[in-house]
This record gives structure tokens, C-alpha cells and sequence, in this order.
């Protein structure tokens, strides 16, 4: 990330770019890289958010849920507890409302069989059982008189507890039911009575199906070894084992997630009944929470679609503005650096006007002798006719120096032409020769040996002569002042490949240090004593070599010498437009 | 009245060869030398009375002729033949001990004034 950052940084102000010819289609990218950097930075922090929120309130939702279920299994528990309660104490009170010899009274347990049978729903039948475990009397729809229930565990549960509650069993009647059997004392013959009722199964079921329950959910009754007390939708008939594993707690509703369960999340809810043993279950499979209210996700969406929609616009106008400015300041950095060129420009022909002006002197002086020569033959001997020849002699010699005069003149205007690029067909030894021409009397007065090893068959090159001028006329100046008297030049040109020639400048100076060799290009750099230098020539070297479509390439060894490689496109538009 | 003895040395044979032939016609005995290298030689020979230099010659530095001039013979006075654009040089070479300069191209009349102001000064 920081590296795409810096390297983004780099591509928007990197200093070799002041002169990079600056298309629309790099504002075009640069705006693309704004708009998609600042849209991550707004957007991302958008979708976490929504992210979060959306889960965060999935999952309120979800405990919501949980609570809905705990609660409904408390209600239930609630209303079974009631229920066996309400029947034990009716039991109660037929034990104790009624003697012994009334209750094995077959008539009359008949009669309190039918009162008792409208207020108590579910009964199946009513029997009493003497202390012996023989049903003496019985009021019901099977023919139970004097079953033998000694043996069974219930009968020995209730002399010790005085009130039973059965677990769900088949019993003789082959269908599911359970008991709740209470003891009656009967003290006048020193002895005990049970009174006992069976109650049908699909009670119990009746009161687990009232937890709300939708399609794929499950709740039902079991007892403490995990039989099942009433059938269960996927667990198994009544009187199956249920499989998953129950701790019961002391009292109160367990509710635990199951993370899968025939194929998916559950809610897996358990409570004890009260004064039973039983155990109340609820699996529940349906996950309601995971459908969010429809106006939640939608106004999430429209906030997240108005916030993309404010964020995009915002950071496409910024974007435009500061792409704009950026444009704005490239053009103003364009327009400063082409009136740097200019005075550059000026600055190098201030440097040049001296060896020019003593190149034009001693024309102008041999004129100015040859002139006066005339007069004084004139003057002095009057004879013209004596003296055509050597006449014709001086006034050839005033047409040479007029012509040292012309090319001089010549070289400057090709010079100090205007900065606008003109592409024309030239031959760059020519060009090199020409600039040569401007530093020969400088290079001879310094005793500097100069060595031009131009390639003859070099093939012309479509380019702006006056500034490659300024290019050569610039390094190999510099070549001159880094180089002590009895110093070389070498001067050198060849073809790279198809597409480029070579030019070569090569002295045998004090060489660049290497931690200055990256700096030699920027504005105003110099190592040359104050007010020797402008700092610019390089500088605009490098600028125009950018415009022709060819680069500098510089290597230099301290003490031993510098080379400047210049590379320039064959035809105009070849070229790499580039990089150093 | 003796005859002047001036010798002048420039490269630039044009001009040097005309200005002497000028010199001659206004009867001094000038004499010209194209290469630096012959400038002191000739000297020791000749002893001229005023000597015209250019300061700027190639691969040779003109002070130190001056300079050899001055340690020969005090007596010679030199004139310095200077560029437009070579004026410090001049001035360098009047504090080494030049009698004057004259600037590129030269007027007759006033190298003429500048050699007789030099012969009157020894």
C-alpha cells in the first residue's frame, strides 16, 4: 500500500517531469488514480461499517430469538407443571373426601369417574388399589379389576412418597400413558389405599406442540434417562431414546446453539418439569433472524447507495480540481522553464559573445589594414597602374576576411533561432563541426587537444539543428572548463540501431564525483566558481533532448574523465521520449 | 634621427603582414613574426625599439612573452595588440609592464601617436 503510495507520489511529482511533454491522457490516469485512491479511502470505511452493523444487528436479532425460545419453553413448562399439579391435588382431594369403603364402591367410583372425567381432561380411567397392589375397584374402559400392581415400581414409589407421577409406559393397554397415583391412610384399619389415574399420552403432547413452532422445528417431552415421553417430528416415536446428550440443570431453561444439526444451525432448549419426571425439549432449526426486516436492509442500502453516490461525486470533483491545478502548475512550470530556456539561452551567448567577438576582430582588423593599406598606396605613390596587382591581392584579402565575417554571422542567427522545435534534415557531423567551430579558438588557446572521430557514412537524421547545437555547444563547454591545458576531447559519432545515432563527448578531466553524478542534471546546479556558471546548461540540455525524442547519458570516473552519450532518434517521433 | 625599429608579432598573418608594410611606408623599419616561438629570438637579434604583441596566440601564453621582453631588455617598450573582448588581458599586460594597448582594428593614426609616445619615453 505505501509502496503504491509512493510510487504514486513519485509519478505525480517526480523532477524529470518538468519536461515530459504532458498529454491528456496522463491527467486522464492521474485523475482514474485520484478517484480510485480517494474512493478507497472514503468507501472502504463505508463497507465495514455496513458490514459491521448488518451483523451486529443479525445478531441482536438472533438473541432475540433465543430469548423468544427460552421464553416459550418456560411458558410450557409452566402450563405442564400447573397441569400435574391440578391433578394431584384433585386426587388429593377424592383420597381425602372419600372413605375407603366409598371408593371400592364400584357404583359409586363409577360416579365419580363420569363428575370427574368433564373437569379432568385427558383421564382415562380411575382405580383404587388396596395394599396389596390388587385393584379393587376401577372406572375406565378396561377390564382391570383385580390387576396385581405389587410388583410394579410406581406402587413402591407411592407407599414411600405418598404422591407418584408416572413416566409415559404402555402399560396393559398397549397405548401410551402415564399415572399419578396418590396414597390414601386409612388409619381405623391400620393400613393404606392408593387411588390412582392414568392419563392419556397426547396430553402431554397437546402441551408441547403450543411452543410456536414452525416447519423444521421440534418440541416434545422426555424423561431423565432420554426416553421420549411424546413423539418427537425428527427424534423417534414415543418411548424411542433421544440421542442428543441432556445435562439437566438444577431448574430454569438451558439454551445452547448448536452449530449443526441435520444439516444446519440450531437452538437446542431444555428445561426440568416441576414435580414430574420430565424433561420439556425444543429444537428448533427455523432461523428467523437470519431473514433481516426488510425496511432495515433497505434503508441500509439506500444509505450505502446515497453515500457511494455522494462519496464518487465528491471525489470526482475533487479530483477534477486537483487534476486542474496540477495542469495548471505544469503549464506554469512549461512557461517559467521555456523563459529559463530563453535567458539560458541568452546567458550562453553573453559567454559566447567573447570568442565571437575576437573571432569577427581579426577579420574586421585585416580589412581595416588592407583598407588602409590602399589608402596609403594611394596617398603616398598615386601610381595605380604599378600597383594593380597587389591590389587585387588586398582586395581579395578584404573578400576572405568579409566571407570570416558572413559564416561567423551565419553560425550565431542559426544559433540564437527561436525555441520552437523545426524538424529538418540535417547531417550531424556537419552540426558538430559547426559547433566546433565556436569553441576552436577557445580549445586552441587552452592548448586542449581535440579529437573528432565522426563516423563518414552517418546517416542523416531528421532533428532541430540550432538545438542540438545548444546540446553540443553546452557539454563540450563543459568538457572545456573540467580539463587542464594538454587535456583531450574526443568527439565521437556512431549508429546504435536503426532508430538512433550516438554522439559521444569525451574529456579527459577531473570526472564527477558519484553522489554529484545525479544532481548534474537539475536547475541550477553547478560546480563552477559563482557567476561562471548559470547551472542551466545541462538542465536545458536534458529538456531539449526530451523534446527531440532522445536522452544524456552520462558516466564519469573522478580524475579520470567524463563521458556524455547522446542519443537522438533517426527520424523525428522514433524516439524514447525518456528516461536517464 | 635614427629609424624606429618595431617588430610585430600575431598569428594572423593578413593583418600583421599589411600593418607592417603601413609601418614601413611611414618609413619605420617594422618587421613582422607569425609564430610566438620566434618572437624572442628575433628580439635578441634585433633589439627592436617598440615591439607590437598580441597577447593571444595559440598554445602560448603572450604574458609570458611580455614578461621574457621586460627581463631582456627593460628598454623595449611593448604594445599590446588587444581584442575587443580581450581587455582584462591587456590590462594584465600593462601591469606586467606594456607601455599601452590598442584595441582591434587599429587606427593608423593612433598606433602611430602610441609608437612615438613610446619611442620619447625610454
Amino acid at each position: 500500500m505505501r509502496k503504491i503510495f509512493t510510487r504514486f507520489l513519485n509519478t505525480l511529482f517526480h523532477p524529470h517531469d518538468y519536461f515530459r511533454i504532458l498529454g491528456r491522457d496522463r491527467y486522464k490516469s492521474l485523475k482514474i488514480r485520484i478517484v480510485l485512491l480517494d474512493a478507497m479511502i472514503s468507501l472502504v470505511p463505508l463497507i465495514i461499517v455496513v458490514t459491521i452493523s448488518y451483523f451486529w444487528f443479525q445478531s441482536i436479532l438472533k438473541e432475540d430469538f433465543r430469548n423468544q425460545v427460552k421464553w416459550e419453553i418456560e411458558n410450557t413448562e409452566q402450563s405442564i407443571e400447573y397441569f400435574v399439579d391440578g391433578k394431584v391435588s384433585a386426587l388429593r382431594f377424592l383420597a381425602s373426601s372419600y372413605s375407603y369403603e366409598q371408593l371400592s364402591d364400584q357404583k359409586m367410583l363409577n360416579d365419580i369417574f363420569t363428575k370427574f372425567e368433564n373437569e379432568f381432561s385427558g383421564l382415562v380411567d380411575l382405580g383404587l388399589i388396596d395394599s396389596n397392589g390388587i385393584q379393587q375397584a376401577y372406572a375406565g374402559p378396561y377390564p382391570l379389576i383385580g390387576k396385581d400392581y405389587s410388583n410394579q415400581e410406581w406402587f413402591n414409589e407411592v407407599i414411600v412418597r405418598n404422591v407418584y407421577v408416572s413416566d409415559v409406559f404402555m402399560g396393559y393397554r398397549r397405548l401410551p400413558h402415564f399415572a399419578i397415583a396418590v396414597k390414601k391412610n386409612c388409619p381405623e384399619k391400620r393400613s393404606f389405599c392408593i387411588l390412582r389415574a392414568t392419563i392419556d399420552m397426547k396430553i402431554l403432547k397437546r402441551f408441547a406442540s403450543t411452543i410456536n413452532l414452525r416447519e423444521n422445528d421440534d418440541a416434545f417431552i422426555i424423561n431423565h434417562d432420554g426416553i421420549l415421553q411424546t413423539p418427537s417430528q425428527f427424534h423417534g416415536d414415543v418411548l424411542n431414546k433421544f440421542k442428543l446428550p441432556v445435562l439437566i440443570p438444577e431448574r430454569g431453561v438451558s439454551v445452547l446453539d448448536l452449530k449443526e444439526l441435520n444439516g444446519g444451525p440450531a437452538i437446542f432448549g431444555y428445561v426440568p418439569i416441576t414435580n414430574s419426571p420430565w424433561i420439556l425439549v425444543a429444537v428448533v432449526k427455523s432461523t428467523p433472524y437470519l431473514r433481516i426486516p426488510k425496511i432495515f436492509r433497505n434503508e441500509l442500502l439506500l444509505i450505502s447507495i446515497l453515500s457511494v453516490f455522494i462519496g464518487v461525486t465528491v471525489t470526482f470533483l475533487m479530483a477534477q480540481t486537483v487534476v486542474n491545478r496540477i495542469r495548471k502548475a505544469d503549464q506554469e512550470i512549461e512557461d517559467a522553464m521555456a523563459k529559463t530556456e530563453q535567458a539560458s539561452k541568452l546567458a550562453s551567448i553573453g559567454r559566447l559573445a567573447a570568442g565571437v567577438a575576437h573571432e569577427i576582430n581579426n577579420p574586421l582588423a585585416i580589412i581595416n589594414e588592407k583598407a588602409g593599406l590602399m589608402k596609403d598606396i594611394l596617398e603616398m605613390s598615386g601610381d595605380l597602374q604599378q600597383n594593380k596587382e597587389k591590389f587585387l591581392g588586398l582586395i581579395s584579402a578584404i573578400f576572405d576576411s568579409v566571407n570570416r565575417c558572413s559564416t561567423i554571422t551565419h553560425r550565431l542567427l542559426g544559433f540564437a533561432r527561436r525555441m520552437e522545435i523545426t524538424f529538418e534534415v540535417i547531417d550531424l557531423n556537419d552540426v558538430i563541426k559547426e559547433v566546433i567551430g565556436f569553441l576552436e579558438k577557445e580549445i586552441a588557446f587552452r592548448n586542449i587537444r581535440l579529437e573528432l572521430k565522426l563516423k563518414e557514412d552517418l546517416p542523416k537524421i531528421e532533428s532541430d539543428k540550432g538545438q542540438l547545437q545548444q546540446v553540443f555547444l553546452n557539454i563540450i563547454n563543459n568538457a572545456v572548463d573540467a580539463i587542464e591545458e594538454g587535456g583531450l576531447i574526443e568527439v565521437s559519432t556512431r549508429v546504435k540501431d536503426k532508430n538512433t545515432v550516438l554522439v559521444s563527448i569525451r574529456d579527459t578531466g577531473s570526472g564527477i564525483p558519484k553522489n554529484k553524478l545525479k544532481s548534474i542534471f537539475e536547475p541550477f546546479y553547478s560546480t563552477k566558481e559563482k557567476g561562471e556558471g548559470t547551472g542551466l546548461g545541462l538542465f536545458i540540455s536534458y529538456g531539449i533532448m526530451k523534446k527531440l525524442g532522445g536522452i544524456i547519458l552520462v558516466e564519469s570516473e573522478l580524475n579520470k574523465g567524463t563521458t556524455f552519450t547522446v542519443e537522438i532518434p533517426i527520424r523525428a517521433g522514433d524516439g524514447e521520449g525518456g528516461h536517464v | 634621427m635614427t629609424v624606429t625599429k618595431i617588430l610585430l608579432v600575431d598569428d594572423e598573418v593578413e593583418f600583421v603582414s599589411a600593418l607592417s608594410e603601413r609601418l614601413r611606408l611611414r618609413n619605420y623599419d617594422a618587421k613582422a613574426v607569425y609564430h610566438a616561438e620566434d618572437a624572442m629570438p628575433t628580439i635578441m637579434k634585433d633589439k627592436p625599439d617598440v615591439v607590437l604583441l598580441d597577447l593571444k596566440m595559440p598554445g602560448i601564453d603572450g604574458i609570458e612573452i611580455l614578461k621574457a621582453i621586460k627581463k631582456f631588455d627593460t628598454t623595449i617598450k611593448v604594445i599590446i595588440l588587444s581584442g575587443q573582448g580581450d581587455r582584462e588581458i591587456a590590462d594584465e599586460g600593462i601591469k606586467v609592464g606594456a607601455f599601452d594597448y590598442v584595441m582591434k582594428p587599429v587606427d593608423i593614426g593612433e598606433i602611430i601617436t602610441k609608437i612615438e609616445q613610446a619611442k620619447k619615453s625610454r
